[in-house]
């Protein structure tokens, strides 16, 4: 009687106790999860300020607003496959293009300013020893008159 | 002379009829430059999430 009334609580016990740890691990784990999940939510937000800190975006976009959506095109532009594209070979064949008008134009002046110059000073060399020939073809004629 | 008379005063007749539209335009364009530059500055994300999402469509229609 004694070990049935005994046994009885010492069952209801065990259960109890079984129950109470099983229920004490589960939120334990559950305890540990959170934790686990709020240090690494804590820290992916760090991780996140910290680039954006580093990267400046924001202030990149003060400073150059068009610059960045210019910049921001041309990267979703790779992205999307178009750096290998006939429109890509079209846009850089023009570019090359305009570049080379562009870099051959003050060269082209330059060398004609220099060609003009180097003509005009020719022409007047020119002019100034034929002036000279012309004086020694007199002078020449003088002296064999007067011989 | 009464020709190039008549040329000078229709083409100062016509810089005053343009001169004004042209500053009007001017205005209105450096107006929405200035609208277009507050509103990438207030929204620096959206508008680059933005280009880049036109500059991947664009280079997807490219790639065809």
């Amino acid at each position: 009687m004694a070990s049935s009334e005994s046994g009885a609580p010492n069952g209801q016990r065990a259960e109890a106790a079984s129950g109470a740890a099983g229920a004490l691990t589960v939120g334990q784990r559950f305890d540990r999860a959170s934790d686990n999940a709020q240090e690494a939510w804590s820290r992916t937000r760090e991780t996140v300020n910290d680039i954006k800190d580093r990267l400046d975006i924001e202030g990149r976009v003060a400073r150059n607003p068009y610059g960045m959506i210019a910049a921001a095109l041309g990267v979703g532009y790779v992205l999307g496959g178009g750096l290998f594209s006939p429109l890509t070979a079209r846009l850089v064949g023009f570019g090359m293009r305009m570049g080379l008008k562009l870099a051959a134009i003050p060269f082209l002046e330059n060398e004609l300013r220099g060609l003009t110059e180097s003509v005009l000073n020719g022409a007047g060399e020119s002019e100034e020893s034929s002036e000279g020939g012309e004086r020694k073809s007199h002078r020449a004629r003088g002296t064999n008159k007067g011989r | 002379m009464e020709m190039t008379e008549q040329f000078e005063k229709t083409a100062r007749d016509i810089e005053e009829r343009i001169r004004p539209q042209i500053e009007d335009a001017k205005k209105k364009v450096l107006d929405l430059n200035s609208q277009v530059v507050s509103y990438i500055k207030e929204n620096p994300g959206k508008c680059l999430l933005g280009a880049l999402a036109a500059g991947y469509i664009i280079g997807r229609i490219a790639r065809r």
